[in-house]
């Protein structure tokens, strides 16, 4: 756009002058400076200019009034002209004037097409630089922008920036990269110098068919999903509940608290997990900007950072969570007997149950596929023994339709399963346990109420510790879950705390105690109780059997000592030793209930189930998707203390992104259907990484939604019809890119 | 120098990865021994159109680069898989055409490896001269004229 300068005095006049002139269908707007002093009203003025229009080229055309001082009317016409493009070459100080024939790139580009104005800057990026690069856009009217300088990565944000000021579309701007791409990697100045004027003139080219692209903003949900209750996903729901949010804390198991919550004491200091969790939990429970959905999944998560919108089912528990007092008169009543897998199958739980003593929220559950009613037999026992009418059969399932702005994943982790593996002796031999299911079995509100004791009811005089079960082998999980160590060692102090008299062999190949806690803790342990390391090239090849009621324990042992030369000597030696009861340390992996989730969030797992997230270091707890977070044990293996400064840390990310009342801008450049063209073959529909493109079944042709789409151009490419644009990389703009780059 | 034949290879390079490697390559001042590919710049490797292969060849390239992000690590997923599959088939479509196999390239160049950028771009540079000036039946003229 060009404004055309009109003489002065009145709009008759101005009229007279300039119709002959130029071709009026070209006429944007005329704006009009009107002197205060003139006293004439906006109203007045208006009028006056449509009469004197009425019937002529200019009669529809926008009019702008604007104020000034002094009692001079003028006015001008703001009308389409040619293009006019301002070509600016950064000397990056002294890094490019040197590398590149300067003078010679300025001719180049004089001699192109619609460049009005070549100007060479001693640096662009700097404050003068910016200063002068917008002067020179407003007085010499440019239209478009070339600047020749560093790689549009570094300063493409800064100049789109100067340009939206000076009054251009930021998008009517083009980057010749001369720096890293051309003086930077160019041995010879002459052969860099040739590149730099082609490169010029392929952005010259190119900014010609560039088009403006309109910068848009949407509101955002401020509420945020967290999906699971364990330390992780409450300590990122406490950090978040705050002023005009709220938090829907899923939870697919029916009580909180994950699995810290089943642990009796916790490593480093031995504190209690059950009261360090229980304020969090009642903190949790009692949060008015907390909304915990237990016995839920999460069904369908669409959209985007700011505005998702998630189905979550709310499984139905049979007992109603207002009326149920939690006295448990329903559980005894209940003719049904299972396995409890809460306490990993060590004790038994009926069909209408509460998981384990203390349980929260305090209030049973039906298990359906085990509760005889439901199994279509007679049986209202539970429902007769409660006094206060909780039991409730008819209860539906629910399905909540919530909108969040962001959702934290924190569904924490499953133990390897080390059953497969045979020679460990788990699932076999009845006293060899998972490290789980030691936890139970040493926590007061487990299943022998935190009496270590074999299954048929004797204690251990000896218990075997294995190390790096399914851990640091290339045969199942390569990695080392890192908390291990820790808990074992844990185990053996809280083993000598309960049986003085038992002896503890912690069977392992290498100890990793990290942390400032952890290595003194190990010290103690080892002088003050009657603990003992055997060290083993592989814990995973252990023999484990049993014979008349001992277990057995044969493997490879390493004896390392230092030679003579100063390097060391391995010996190795059979290990043979008996035990009257095994606790395995398998690894850690992602949570099962991770991989489905997955699918409905978009974002992978690893192979062991594992998140993958955004940066292993600098963002650990985001993801490649904007707006989903992960935290805890669902990214890595972590001990409490790193899953509680996930969550926090994925909590506080969203707070600083999701302020209640701002907006989110949406990025301009992306792909757009035309609706002509499109034949509805729904080729591009499948194709989009994004979930961006749906079918309008009416219009029968594919719909981008232009908040999804980031702008890849992959359906652009795709298109049998050619009905897809991306925007500002349309295939007239890189053409024009690879003819000038050509000829 | 100004005997020796000058290809030129249009290099398509996503935004992410290989525009950055190339960046990086710059910054870290490596040189490329002789010329540069001209680089166009494009989001992702799922946006390149065979047709952009097909319009430089038209336009009088020697030989065509395309640089993406290594597999598994595409900003967008899987752009590049898209464009490997594109890629199988001009690679077919352009021996047809009677371009020579070796014309015409795709590779993977993280944003970290502009030592991976500056050879393969010299390798490209280095094989398209060897194969000499592209001479297709219809840019036969065209090509006379520039070489």
């Amino acid at each position: 756009m060009r404004e055309v300068q009109i003489t002065k005095d009145l709009v008759v006049r101005l009229l007279q002058v300039i119709e002959p002139r130029f071709d009026i269908e070209k006429v944007n707007k005329v704006v009009l400076n009107v002197g205060s002093g003139l006293g004439i009203s906006e109203a007045v003025l208006r009028q006056w200019f449509a009469s004197l229009t009425k019937g002529s080229k200019l009669e529809n055309v926008a009019v702008e009034i604007v104020a000034t001082e002094g009692q001079e009317i003028s006015g001008k016409l703001v009308v389409s002209t040619a293009e006019r493009v301002g070509v600016f070459l950064c000397e990056c100080g002294p890094n490019l004037k040197e590398a590149l024939d300067f003078p010679a790139l300025i001719e180049a580009a004089r001699l192109l097409d619609n460049v009005v104005l070549v100007k060479a800057f001693s640096l662009l990026c700097s404050g003068d630089g910016q200063q002068g690069l917008a002067e020179d856009i407003k007085t010499n009217q440019l239209t478009r922008v070339v600047i020749a300088g560093c790689s549009p990565r570094e300063h493409e944000h800064t100049f789109k920036k100067v340009l939206k000021q000076a009054g251009i579309n930021p998008y009517l701007l083009r980057i010749a990269n001369i720096r890293e791409q051309c003086a930077w990697i160019m041995s010879d100045k002459q052969q860099a110098t040739d590149l730099a004027a082609l490169m010029i003139k392929a952005a010259v080219r190119r900014v010609l068919v560039q088009e403006p692209l309109e910068e848009k903003e949407i509101d955002i949900c401020p509420d945020v999903l967290v999906i699971g209750a364990g330390i992780t996903g409450m300590s990122a729901a406490l950090a978040l509940a705050q002023k005009q949010r709220k938090v829907y804390l899923v939870e697919q198991l029916p009580c909180i608290g994950g699995k810290t919550v089943r642990y009796e004491e916790s490593f480093p200091n031995m504190e209690c997990a059950p009261c360090m969790l229980e304020p969090k939990m009642d903190a949790v429970l009692h949060n008015e900007r907390i909304e915990t959905l237990t016995c839920s999944d999460v069904q369908e998560v669409l959209g985007y950072f700011g505005n998702f919108e998630v189905k979550v089912k709310k499984r139905a528990r049979g007992v109603d969570e207002p009326a149920c007092i939690g006295c448990g008169a329903c559980v005894e009543a209940c003719p049904v007997e299972l396995d409890n897998e809460f306490n990993e199958n060590l004790s038994k739980r009926k069909a209408i149950y509460l998981p384990y003593p203390g349980v929260l929220p305090n209030v049973p559950v039906i298990d359906k596929a085990h509760c005889l009613r439901f199994q279509g037999k007679e049986c209202s026992l539970c429902e007769a023994a409660c006094a206060f009418g909780a039991v409730n059969y008819g209860q539906d399932d629910e399905v909540r339709e919530l909108k969040v702005g962001a959702v934290i994943a924190a569904t924490g982790f499953d133990l390897f399963d080390a059953a497969p593996l045979g020679n460990l002796g788990l699932g076999k031999i009845p006293d060899v346990y998972t490290s789980l299911a030691f936890e139970r079995m040493m926590s007061a509100s487990g299943p022998t109420e935190g009496k270590i004791v074999r299954r048929d009811g004797s204690v251990p005089r000896t218990i075997a510790l294995v190390h790096c079960v399914g851990s640091r082998t290339a045969e199942h999980r390569d990695y080392c879950s890192g908390i291990c160590c820790a808990y074992l060692a844990k185990f053996a102090r809280l083993i000598h705390h309960k049986l003085p008299e038992t002896q503890v062999l912690s069977i392992y190949s290498d100890l990793c105690f990290p942390g400032k806690k952890m290595q003194p803790f190990f010290e103690q342990l080892i002088r003050e109780t009657n603990t003992h390391y055997l060290r083993v090239r592989n814990p995973n090849a252990l023999q484990i059997g049993q014979t008349d009621g001992v277990l057995e324990i044969a493997g490879v042992d390493v004896e390392e000592q230092a030679n003579c030369a100063g390097g060391t000597l391995r010996r190795e030696k059979r290990l043979n030793v008996r035990a009257d009861m095994v606790v395995l340390a398998p690894a850690m992996e992602g949570s099962r209930q991770a991989e489905p989730l997955s699918r409905l969030l978009d974002v992978p797992v690893d192979g062991a189930r594992f998140f993958i997230e955004e940066h292993v270091k600098l963002s650990s707890f985001a993801t490649a998707r904007d707006g989903i977070l992960v935290a805890g044990c669902a990214q890595s293996p972590q001990d409490v203390a790193g899953s509680v400064a996930q969550g926090v840390a994925a909590a506080g990310m969203v707070l600083s992104r999701l302020v209640p009342g701002e907006k989110i801008q949406l990025e301009p450049a992306v792909s757009v259907v035309d609706e002509k063209r499109c034949s509805g073959c729904k080729t591009c529909v499948d194709l989009c990484p994004y979930h961006a493109i749906s079918y309008d079944g009416e219009k029968h042709v594919s719909v981008i939604s232009g908040v999804l789409c980031r702008g890849c151009g992959i359906c652009v490419a795709a298109c049998p019809s050619g009905a897809i644009v991306g925007q500002h990389f349309r295939d007239e703009q890189i053409c024009a890119e690879i003819q000038a780059l050509l000829k | 120098m100004s005997e020796q034949f000058q290809p030129k290879v249009v290099a398509f390079l996503c935004n992410w990865c290989s525009y950055s490697g190339a960046d990086a390559a710059g910054r870290a001042q490596r040189k490329v021994p002789a010329e540069l590919v001209r680089i166009v710049r494009v989001m992702c490797t799922g946006r390149i159109d065979p047709q952009f292969v097909l319009e430089a060849f038209r336009q009088g390239a020697d030989g065509v680069l395309i640089l993406g992000c290594h597999p598994g690590d595409c900003h967008y997923k899987e752009g590049n898989y898209k464009m490997l599959k594109r890629h199988a088939i001009l690679e077919q479509v352009l021996s047809d055409f009677g371009i020579e196999k070796q014309r015409y390239c795709l590779d993977w160049v993280s944003a970290s490896e502009g030592e991976k950028f500056i050879r393969v771009a010299g390798e490209m540079i280095e094989t398209v001269r060897a194969l000499g000036p592209l001479r297709l039946p219809h840019t036969a003229e065209s090509k006379e004229t520039a070489v």
